[in-house]
């Protein structure tokens, strides 16, 4: 069964935005009428980051169970996914990140993972959603050494998180050095299939250079998550390259100062949301589609209008889909 | 309110950001495509508008009848209601001013000629000129602007069309006293009430007691909150109320935020408790006011009314 989530990063745009009670209220019931039934939440670290981390949210609920609580009064059913990026530095365990490609930095990884795990478990979720690797800017493509440390690390984060029943999905965004040598791929082929699935992101798909739908059929078996946004541009100028490129590329837009890599699902651009949704309901995809537009202008808006696409578009594919079995 | 069959309408105020700054969605048929698909997403099944939107539905859309279709592609079933914003002046149009009812008598033909392609619920109005330009506000004036209503009655009605008056905080009929005057001197048969939650509690005058008493006359609602009442005269100041106020620079608010003033929950029990069984019509104008947005006031509006009132609406009906 395929189930419409939503994420939450696009609400917080700056590290001091969107901290306060009601924001997170609205905005959770802003994704709840506009008809998804879960929020994917997104890692941080510190007391403005109050839905970033399991303990973050201890303090700012009281307790997980307490923020759960307060998404079902928002009238969602729950947390579909958390999306962790392993760089980030936890302050409340004074840590500095988890190197996926370093084999001492493993424990602190694995556990990490299913700090998050725990707690989406209690949350109702069932999807961890990992950055597997770092940006390409400033680094040479990733050695068959080096595939195979990152496959260990994340063999061994899988095997961790589905003790709590959560599934590992690596997603790959178009900063991502794996774009390099096919860097995916043999990562997925490093992987193993029980432990490790492919969160496919369909816009970062298409902004480097590749045709989401054709992904489907790729990687059907794999595909553990799906990330449902719309692309306005491609780095076809290897962009991705340049150092600090989340900045200067993914922010300011690259030499071509694209104002906005990610657009709403109907808004002209690169991602065939209907092809792609059709392919997932004949590949017989069961999971999340979370609907995501980070770096959004107007976060309501763009709910609102991927609402209207999933509603009048998207799931009557899917509905049509199990219909015709 | 037959059952559990809640209908709610979006009345069109609605600002949003372009690359040019604030524009409306009548700017191009891309910005009205989005404004009713964001419409559409959150639930509302219909939209009000206004009338002298007519000039810019033509030039737009060739006919009423062919935008209306416009709005029906995007998944929104019509438009229920139009307000008839009139540009009040005591020297050529004034309803407690004889001498100006030819103009306005004229004014609301070519309106209802306009509009005749499509069917209309409602044609809403603010039945008094500003509050300054009325008072002292006599019972012979509300007198005369009552006889206005009940000849502007019949002509909509002959077009089909119901006239409901919506009484504005300065509005020059917005006491309780004043509003009963009004209603005792108009025809129940030409002339109807569109009570708009907000606009009475800004003028101290309950909602539901309000209500409760004309329900019979209630041909539909905006359902919007204030967190103000005006204590202090502000419904007469010149040259306007509603935004250049000092007291108060945002007076509307969507339900179902904090602070709000208005009792929703025993508001809508009432108009479950009535049968009433029209459109809800629900409305934040100048949403947009003190960092606002209007797509987020819109959405949280009708989550509001999905998960509260119309939960409450069936326990209403179910007793």
């Amino acid at each position: 069964m395929i189930r419409w989530g939503y994420a939450i990063n696009q609400f917080k745009p700056q590290f001091d935005d969107f901290v306060r009670r009601r924001q997170h209220r609205r905005a959770l019931q802003v994704m709840s009428i506009s008809g998804f039934s879960a929020v994917e939440l997104s890692s941080g670290s510190g007391r403005w980051e109050p839905l970033g981390n399991p303990t973050q949210i201890e303090r700012n609920f009281g307790s997980v169970a307490g923020f759960g609580e307060f998404v079902r009064e928002a009238a969602l059913d729950g947390v579909s996914s958390w999306f962790w990026d392993p760089a980030t530095r936890f302050g409340e365990d004074l840590s500095h990140g988890d190197d996926p490609l370093d084999p001492a930095a493993r424990a602190g990884l694995v556990a990490h993972a299913r700090w998050f795990s725990g707690a989406l478990a209690e949350l109702g979720g069932d999807v961890l959603v990992a950055r597997p690797a770092p940006a390409a800017g400033g680094r040479d493509a990733l050695s068959d050494a080096e595939i195979a440390t990152l496959a260990a690390s994340w063999n061994e984060v899988g095997a961790a998180v589905a003790e709590d029943g959560v599934r590992l999905a690596l997603h790959l965004d178009f900063l991502s050095v794996l774009r390099r040598d096919e860097g995916l791929e043999r990562l997925l082929a490093a992987t193993d299939t029980a432990l490790v699935s492919l969160a496919l992101d369909t816009a970062e798909f298409a902004a480097a250079g590749r045709d989401p739908v054709q992904a489907v059929r790729e990687h059907a078996a794999r595909i553990g998550h799906v990330h449902l946004k719309n692309a306005a541009a491609v780095d076809d100028l290897d962009e991705f390259l340049q150092p600090a490129a989340e900045y200067t590329v993914l922010r300011a837009g690259g030499s071509r100062q694209i104002p906005r890599w990610f657009v709403e699902l109907g808004a002209p651009g690169h991602v065939d949301a209907a092809a792609v949704v059709r392919e997932l309901a004949a590949v017989d995809y069961a999971g999340w589609i979370v609907v995501e537009s980070d770096l959004s202008p107007h976060p309501p808006t763009s709910t609102m209008l991927n609402g209207w696409e999933v509603q009048h578009v998207l799931a009557p594919i899917v509905a049509g889909a199990l219909g015709s079995d | 309110m037959s059952g559990l069959d809640v209908k709610w309408s979006y009345m069109d105020h609605w600002r949003s950001q372009s690359p040019h700054g604030p524009i409306d969605q009548w700017e191009s048929r891309t910005t009205m495509d989005r404004f009713l698909k964001q419409v559409a997403a959150v639930g509302y099944r219909a939209i009000d508008t206004f009338d002298f939107r007519w000039y810019q539905i033509m030039g737009e859309y060739g006919s009423v009848a062919n935008y209306q279709e416009f709005v029906q592609e995007r998944g929104l079933e019509r438009i229920v209601n139009t307000f008839h914003a009139a540009d009040y002046d005591p020297r050529v149009y004034a309803p407690h001013i004889p001498e100006t009812w030819p103009n306005i008598l004229e004014d609301f033909r070519v309106t209802m000629d306009r509009w005749s392609g499509i069917r209309l619920d409602n044609i809403i109005v603010m039945p008094a000129t500003l509050y300054y330009d009325m008072e002292p506000v006599t019972e012979e004036k509300i007198k005369y602007t009552a006889e206005l209503w009940n000849q502007v009655g019949a002509i909509t009605l002959d077009a089909g069309v119901k006239l409901t008056c919506h009484h504005e905080f300065f509005c020059g009929i917005q006491s309780r006293a004043e509003l009963d005057t009004f209603y005792r001197y108009t025809d129940p048969a030409y002339v109807n009430l569109f009570v708009d939650t907000a606009q009475h509690c800004i003028a101290s005058v309950d909602p539901i007691e309000f209500y409760e008493a004309y329900a019979d006359r209630v041909t539909g609602f905006h359902f919007k909150d204030t967190r103000n009442h005006d204590l202090i005269g502000d419904y007469r100041r010149r040259p306007d109320s509603e935004i250049m106020a000092e007291t108060t620079e945002k007076w509307f608010h969507e339900m179902g935020d904090e602070g709000g003033l208005v009792d929703f929950e025993n508001f809508m029990r009432a108009v479950a408790r009535h049968g009433f069984d029209g459109w809800l019509s629900v409305e934040h104008d100048k949403a947009n006011k003190l960092g606002g947005d209007h797509a987020e006031s819109t959405a949280i509006a009708r989550w509001y009314a999905k998960n509260v009132l119309e939960k409450i609406a069936a326990e209403e009906v179910a007793r």
